[in-house]
C-alpha cells in the first residue's frame, strides 16, 4: 500500500507544518485528540483532583451511578467506580504506551536492519519475524504471565513481545522503498557511515507510516492488557479498566455498569486514539487520503 | 447478628420440609434431568479423585456401602446391614446380594476389600481409612474391616463420593497406584449405582443412563441425566432462569443466588451441605513474623468486621462460622465470634511490641485459594489498613505455584475455602494436628501445635460416645477460637437450584450431590 | 505443477517454523520457576525430596536440557506430543477433543468477516460520502475500538437473557433429539453469537481496506476505459474492481489467524465455548506444561495452515501472483 507514497520530500517548506494543517481539517480526527489529551489529562492529575481513593471501601457495595453522589456507582465492595476508572486510565494508558513503545522499538530495529542491509540478514530477521507472526500472540502471552508473574513490567514485556512483527514488516517495507530514492544515493556514495544514514537519513524520511502504525500499536497494546486482565491474568494490587471487568465480570447479570463502564472507557480511548491515528495517516500521507 | 442468620437457617428449614412433603406424593418415572457442572471434570472415578465435580457424576456410577440421610443418620446402601463390634475394632458389612456393576458382573466383597486398597492407596484423604488393617471377605456378600484403633470417622467415610466401590475385574489389572491413571477412569467407567456412562465429552458435558440392573427395585427414577459443564456462573444463572437447566448445586455467588431466589419457578436452598462442610476462612502462618504472637493474629480477627463480610460480601446468602467445623455439623459448638473493635485491636498491637512508625505497624502480604474470594482479599487488604497494618495482594497464577507456597509455609495471611468432609477427622483434624504441619496444601499450613488440641484430636478420633466425642470437640473448638490460627468468618454459601415445577426430591442430605440421585424425579 | 511446487517448499518452510516454535516453547517452560515434577507433587498435596526426585527420575526431568528438549521433538515428530497429567490423558486425544470446535468458530469468524466485510467495502466505496460509508466507518471502528470479550458480553446480555433468541453457553444442546440436520442447527444456533463476536473485531479491518482499495481500483485506468467503454457500472465494479481489490484484503486475513485466534481465546471464555482456548486457560491454571506446550504448538500448526490457505484463496482470486507469496 505505502508503495503508493513515493514523494514525500517533493513537498515544500515545512511537511511537518502541512500535515498539522490537515490534521486540523479532519474534525474526526481533532475530536479524538481533544478527548484524547482529556483522558491523559485525567490519567495524570484526575487521582489528585478527584481526591477519592479508589482502594477504599466507601458505600454499600453495587450502589448503581448517580446515586448517594457516586456518578459512576459503587463496585462490588462498594468502591467507587469513577476513582477506580480514573485509577484504571493510568495504568491502563501507561501499559499501552510502554508495552507499544518496546514492540516499536523492536519492530523498528528489526525492519530497519532487514530493510538497510538486505541479503542474508534481511532473510534471518525476516524469517524470525515470520516465526513471531504465528506464535499465538494472547495464548503466547498467558503463558509468559503465568510463568513468570502477573506483575506490570511482566505483562508489559509479554505484550510487547507478541506484537512487534507489524512495525516490522512496515519499518522494513518503508526502507526498501527509500532505499531507491535519490537522495538516499547520494548520501550514500557521500560514503557517511552506515548507522548514520540509517538513523538520520532514512528513518526520518520512513517515520509517518511508523508513526501511524505506533498509534494504533498503543490501542492495541490498552486492548491486550485488557484482555489479559479479563482472564484475571493481571496485579491484584493494581486497578486497570481490564481488571476492573475482570473482577466484576460475575455481577454483570445484576450490576451490569460494573463492566460496561470500564468496556467503555476502552472502547472510547481505542477509538480516539483510532481516530487520531486515521487523522495521521490522512495527514502524513495525504496521496493515500481516500477522499 | 448470629440471630438473624440462625433465624434465615429455620425460616429455610422450614420452607424446605414443607417442600418435601409437598412433594411425598408419587415420583413420576423417567424423562431427562438436565443440570450442571460448574467446573471441568477430568476424572469420573471417584475412589481416587477427590473434588465435588468428580462427585457428582462419581457418586451416579458407583455405589458406597452407605448413604446419609438429612439428620445425618446411616441408611443401608450397597450394606444391607452393619455392625461395629464392642471394642471398635471391626466393622462388617452385609452387603445386598443383587448388586451388579453395569457390564452384569456381580459386586461381592472382593470388589469392597479391593475398592478399599485402592482408596487407601491414591486418594488424597489418608485418614479416611488408615486405622482399616486390613478387609476380610469370609464370603461372597460379607466384607469385615479389621481397624488398628476405633474409628467412628468411618461411618461417614463409607457414604456419599468417598467410599465408592470399583469392579476389581476391571480396575485390578495393574498395580494399585496405578488405578490413578486407569484409562477406564474417564470414558467406559463401570460402576455399579444408579445410573451408567453414555458419553463423558471433556469440556461439554457428561451423560448418564439409567441403569436398569440396579440393586433398589424401582430406581432410578430418571431415565437419563445430562450434566452440562457451564463454568461461568453468570452464564449459569441465564439457563436456570430460562429453563435449559432444571437443577443444579454447588452455586456460591451471593449475587447470582439472591438473584435466583427472586426468580418464581425456581427454588433455592442452602440445605444439605453439611457434610460437605465449606468454610471460607483467613488462614495466619503462626511460625514466622508478626502472625506468630497470638496477639497480632486477634488484633487481626478484631479489624475484620464479619458484619460486612456477611452483609456487603456474601449479602446475608452464608452462614457464620466460629470454629473449623461446619455450623451444620453435629459436632459444632459455636463459640463467642471477634466482633469489630478496632481499639482493641490497636491496642493488643502495640502491645505486642508493633507501634506505628511511619504511619504503617507492619507489612504483611495475602494470598488466595481461588478467584471466588478475591473480594475477601481486597476487603482484609482495605481494613488492615485501619490499623495502619499495610497488606500485599499476592496473586499465583496458576493452582501449583499457590499450593507450593501454602504447602511450604511461605506466606503470610491467606484467603481460602476448605472443606470438612464429613467427619471432622476427614477434613478438620489436617488443619490443626501439628503432626501435619506444612504437608503440602490444605495441611496444617499455618504450622500450628498446641499439645492439647493434638491431645483432644487423638482422643475423639477414637471415642465411640458420640456424646463424649461433641464434648471434645467443643473444648477443641474453644481453643482454636481463641487462638486463631484460622480466622474463621462464614460459610461458603453453597447453594442447590432447582425448577421448582420440575424437580421431585432433589439431593438435599448432607452430601450436596456427591450422593446418588435415584430417587430424584422429574414431575 | 508449479502450485505443486509451491505447496512442497510452503510445507518444509513450515515444518521448519514449527520446530523453532517447539524449541523456543519448551525452553520458555524450561526457564520458569518450578517443573513438572513440582506440579504433580503439588497437585497430589505435596511431596517430599525423595518422592520428588522419583518423579523426576520417571518424566526424565533429571537429564540435561538438550536430552530432554530433544526426546521432546522426537516425540513430537512421532505425532505424541506427551501426557497430560492433569487430564491424565494423551495430550494428542486431549486437543483432537477440542480443535474441532475452535476451528469451526475461528473458520466460520474469518469467513463471515471477510463476505460481511468486502460487501460493505465495495458499497460504500461506490459513494464514499454516502450514508453506507459513513455507518461502515462506524461499524469499522467500533469493531476495532471495543474489546472483543466485552462486545461478547453485550451480546450475551441483549441477546440471550433479555431476548432469550440464542442459548448461553457451550456448542450443542445435548438433549436435543433428531436427526443430522436437526443437531447442525443446533450447532449453527449456539454458534451465532460468539461467530458474530469474534468476526466484528476482523470485519472492521477488512472492510476499511476493501474500501481503501476499492476507492483506488475505481480511479485506475483501466476502470476508466471499462467505463468509457460503456462497460455496465456493476460489471465494471465487480468484475474488474473487486477482482483486483481482493488480492491484498485475502494478504491481510491471512495475517490476522494469530490474531483471531487470540480473539478465540477470549471468546470461548465468554461463551463457555468447548475449544482450545478453554482447555488452554485450565492448562494455564494447573500448569500442565504437557499440555500447554501441545496448545502452543497446534495453534502455530493452525496459523500456519490459515496462511497457506489464504495463499491458495490468493492464487484463485489472482493467478498472475507469483510463486513465494
Amino acid at each position: 500500500m505505502s508503495d503508493l507514497t513515493t514523494d514525500a520530500p517533493h513537498v515544500s517548506q515545512s511537511p511537518w507544518g502541512q500535515a498539522w494543517r490537515r490534521f486540523r481539517g479532519n474534525y474526526a480526527a481533532l475530536l479524538g485528540l481533544i478527548v484524547l489529551t482529556i483522558i491523559i489529562f485525567a490519567a495524570i492529575f484526575g487521582p489528585a483532583i478527584y481526591g477519592i481513593d479508589p482502594y477504599e471501601m466507601l458505600w454499600a457495595p453495587f450502589s448503581p451511578p448517580g446515586v448517594d453522589g457516586f456518578w459512576l456507582g459503587t463496585d462490588y465492595l462498594g468502591r467507587d467506580l469513577m476513582a477506580q476508572i480514573i485509577a484504571g486510565a493510568r495504568v491502563s494508558i501507561i501499559i499501552g504506551l510502554s508495552a507499544a513503545f518496546m514492540s516499536v522499538v523492536i519492530g523498528v530495529s528489526v525492519g530497519a536492519l532487514a530493510g538497510f542491509y538486505r541479503g542474508w540478514v534481511e532473510e534471518v530477521l525476516m524469517r524470525i519475524t515470520e516465526f513471531f507472526q504465528v506464535l499465538p500472540t494472547l495464548l503466547f502471552a498467558m503463558v509468559i504471565v503465568a510463568l513468570f508473574g502477573a506483575s506490570l513490567p511482566m505483562i508489559t514485556v509479554a505484550i510487547g513481545v507478541v506484537s512487534w512483527t507489524a512495525v516490522a514488516r512496515i519499518t522494513r517495507s518503508e526502507f526498501l522503498r527509500i532505499r531507491e530514492l535519490e537522495f538516499f544515493m547520494a548520501s550514500r556514495s557521500s560514503g557517511t557511515r552506515p548507522l548514520k544514514i540509517m538513523f538520520s537519513v532514512i528513518l526520518p524520511n520512513a517515520l509517518p507510516p511508523i508513526i501511524v502504525q505506533s498509534a494504533l500499536m498503543v490501542g492495541s497494546a490498552i486492548l491486550f492488557e485488557a484482555g489479559l486482565s479479563f482472564l484475571g491474568l493481571t496485579d491484584p494490587n493494581v486497578v486497570s479498566w481490564g481488571q476492573i471487568i475482570g473482577s466484576n465480570r460475575q455481577y454483570i447479570l445484576d450490576a451490569g455498569y460494573t463492566v460496561t463502564i470500564p468496556g467503555v472507557a476502552i472502547f472510547i480511548t481505542v477509538l480516539c486514539i483510532s481516530l487520531v491515528g486515521d487523522g495521521l495517516n490522512d495527514a502524513l500521507n495525504p496521496k493515500l487520503k481516500d477522499r | 447478628m448470629r440471630h438473624i442468620f440462625k433465624g434465615l437457617m429455620t425460616a429455610t428449614a422450614l420452607a424446605s420440609m414443607v417442600a418435601t412433603s409437598a412433594h411425598a406424593d408419587e415420583p413420576k418415572k423417567g424423562g431427562t434431568l438436565v443440570t450442571v457442572l460448574g467446573s471441568n471434570v477430568r476424572n469420573l472415578n471417584s475412589a481416587v479423585q477427590s473434588g465435588i465435580v468428580t462427585g457428582f457424576p462419581g457418586a451416579q456410577l458407583f455405589a458406597s456401602p452407605l448413604r446419609y440421610d438429612e439428620n445425618w443418620e446411616p441408611q443401608p446402601y450397597l450394606a444391607e446391614t452393619w455392625e461395629t463390634s464392642e471394642d471398635g475394632l471391626t466393622v462388617t458389612l452385609n452387603l445386598v446380594k443383587n448388586a451388579k456393576f453395569h457390564d452384569g458382573t456381580p459386586l461381592t466383597s472382593a470388589d469392597v476389600a479391593f475398592s478399599v486398597e485402592v482408596i487407601k492407596a491414591n486418594h488424597p484423604f489418608k485418614s479416611m481409612f488408615a486405622p482399616v488393617d486390613s478387609v476380610e471377605t469370609p464370603d461372597a456378600h460379607t466384607a469385615v474391616l479389621k481397624l488398628s484403633k476405633p474409628h467412628p470417622a468411618l461411618m461417614l467415610a463409607m457414604s456419599g463420593q468417598l467410599m465408592s466401590i470399583i469392579p476389581k475385574h476391571i480396575y485390578g489389572d495393574g498395580e494399585i497406584t496405578d488405578v490413578k491413571a486407569h484409562p477406564r477412569n474417564n470414558e467406559n467407567v463401570v460402576g455399579s449405582g444408579p445410573f451408567k456412562l453414555v458419553e463423558f465429552k471433556n469440556g461439554e458435558h457428561v451423560i448418564l443412563e439409567r441403569f436398569d440392573d440396579f440393586f433398589i427395585d424401582g430406581r432410578p427414577y430418571l431415565d437419563k441425566i445430562v450434566m452440562r459443564i457451564i463454568t461461568d456462573p453468570a452464564a449459569r444463572a441465564i439457563a436456570y432462569e430460562n429453563g435449559e437447566l432444571h437443577m443444579g448445586a454447588f452455586e456460591s455467588l451471593p449475587r447470582i443466588i439472591n438473584r435466583l431466589k427472586d426468580v418464581d419457578s425456581l427454588t433455592v436452598t442452602a440445605d444439605g451441605y453439611g457434610a460437605i462442610g465449606p468454610l471460607d476462612w483467613l488462614a495466619m502462618n503462626t511460625t514466622k513474623g508478626p502472625l506468630a504472637d497470638v496477639r497480632v493474629r486477634k488484633a487481626i480477627a478484631y479489624a475484620v468486621d464479619k458484619n460486612f463480610i456477611h452483609k456487603a460480601l456474601m449479602q446475608g446468602t452464608a452462614s457464620d462460622s466460629t470454629t473449623g467445623i461446619h455450623p451444620d455439623s453435629p459436632f459444632y459448638a459455636a463459640q463467642d465470634g471477634y466482633d469489630l473493635d478496632l481499639e482493641k485491636s490497636a491496642a493488643l498491637l502495640d502491645e505486642a511490641g508493633f507501634p506505628v512508625k511511619d504511619g504503617s505497624r507492619m507489612s504483611l502480604t495475602i494470598d488466595f485459594g481461588w478467584p471466588g474470594v478475591k473480594p475477601q482479599v481486597e476487603y482484609v487488604k482495605a481494613a488492615l489498613k485501619k490499623v495502619d497494618i499495610d497488606v500485599e495482594v499476592v496473586s499465583s497464577a496458576d493452582f501449583p505455584t499457590w499450593a507450593k507456597k501454602m504447602g511450604t509455609g511461605d506466606f503470610d495471611m491467606s484467603w481460602d475455602t476448605v472443606f470438612n468432609w464429613g467427619d471432622p477427622v476427614i477434613g478438620v483434624h489436617r488443619t490443626y494436628d501439628s503432626s501435619n504441619i506444612q504437608k503440602g496444601v490444605w495441611s496444617n499450613t499455618q504450622g500450628y501445635s498446641n499439645a492439647r488440641v493434638d491431645e483432644l484430636m487423638a482422643m475423639a478420633a477414637v471415642e465411640t460416645d458420640d456424646a463424649k466425642r461433641k464434648a471434645l470437640y467443643a473444648e477443641f473448638q474453644a481453643i482454636i477460637a481463641d487462638e486463631v490460627p484460622v480466622y474463621h468468618t462464614n460459610t461458603l454459601p453453597y447453594h442447590t437450584v432447582y425448577n421448582t415445577d420440575k424437580v421431585g426430591n432433589p439431593p438435599i442430605g448432607i452430601w450436596g450431590t456427591s450422593t446418588p440421585i435415584d430417587m430424584t424425579y422429574l414431575k | 505443477m508449479i502450485f505443486l511446487q509451491t505447496l512442497l517448499v510452503r510445507s518444509v518452510y513450515a515444518a521448519i517454523l514449527l520446530l523453532a516454535v517447539l524449541v523456543l516453547n519448551f525452553s520458555m517452560m524450561h526457564l520458569a520457576p518450578g517443573d513438572v515434577a513440582d506440579t504433580i507433587a503439588q497437585a497430589n498435596g505435596g511431596a517430599d525430596a525423595e518422592v520428588l526426585a522419583a518423579i523426576r527420575a520417571e518424566y526424565g526431568l533429571d537429564q540435561p536440557f538438550l536430552v530432554q528438549l530433544g526426546r521432546y521433538i522426537g516425540n513430537v515428530l512421532q505425532g505424541n506430543l506427551g501426557y497430560s497429567f492433569y487430564y491424565r490423558e494423551p495430550v494428542t486425544e486431549l486437543i483432537m477433543q477440542r480443535i474441532p470446535a475452535t476451528l469451526l468458530l475461528v473458520f466460520s469468524a474469518q469467513i463471515l468477516a471477510l463476505l460481511i466485510g468486502v460487501f460493505l467495502g465495495v458499497v460504500s466505496a461506490q459513494n464514499p460520502n454516502g450514508m453506507t460509508s459513513h455507518f461502515v466507518t462506524f461499524i469499522a471502528l467500533f469493531g476495532y475500538s471495543a474489546p472483543v470479550f466485552w462486545t461478547g458480553i453485550l451480546l450475551l446480555i441483549g441477546f440471550s437473557l433479555q431476548f432469550q433468541w440464542f442459548p448461553v453457553a457451550g456448542m450443542r444442546d445435548v438433549t436435543i433429539e433428531g436427526g443430522f440436520f436437526v443437531k447442525t442447527w443446533d450447532v449453527i444456533v449456539h454458534l451465532i453469537l460468539p461467530m458474530i463476536t469474534l468476526a466484528s473485531v476482523f470485519l472492521a479491518l477488512y472492510s476499511r481496506l476493501t474500501r481503501a482499495t476499492m476507492l483506488e481500483q475505481l480511479r485506475t485506468d483501466y476502470v476508466r476505459t471499462a467505463y468509457a467503454k460503456g462497460v455496465p457500472h456493476r460489471k465494471v465494479v465487480y468484475q474488474h474492481a473487486l477482482k483486483n481489490a481482493l488480492s491484498p484484503v485475502i494478504t491481510l486475513a491471512g495475517l490476522q489467524f494469530s490474531a483471531v485466534i487470540s480473539g478465540a481465546v477470549l471468546v470461548e471464555a465468554v461463551f463457555s465455548w468447548p475449544g482450545l482456548g478453554t482447555l488452554a486457560f485450565t492448562s494455564i491454571l494447573a500448569r500442565d506444561t504437557p499440555t500447554i506446550l501441545g496448545i502452543l504448538f497446534f495453534s502455530a500448526l493452525v496459523v500456519i495452515v490459515g496462511n497457506l490457505l489464504t495463499d491458495l484463496a490468493q492464487k484463485l482470486v489472482d493467478p498472475r501472483i507469483g510463486g513465494k507469496g
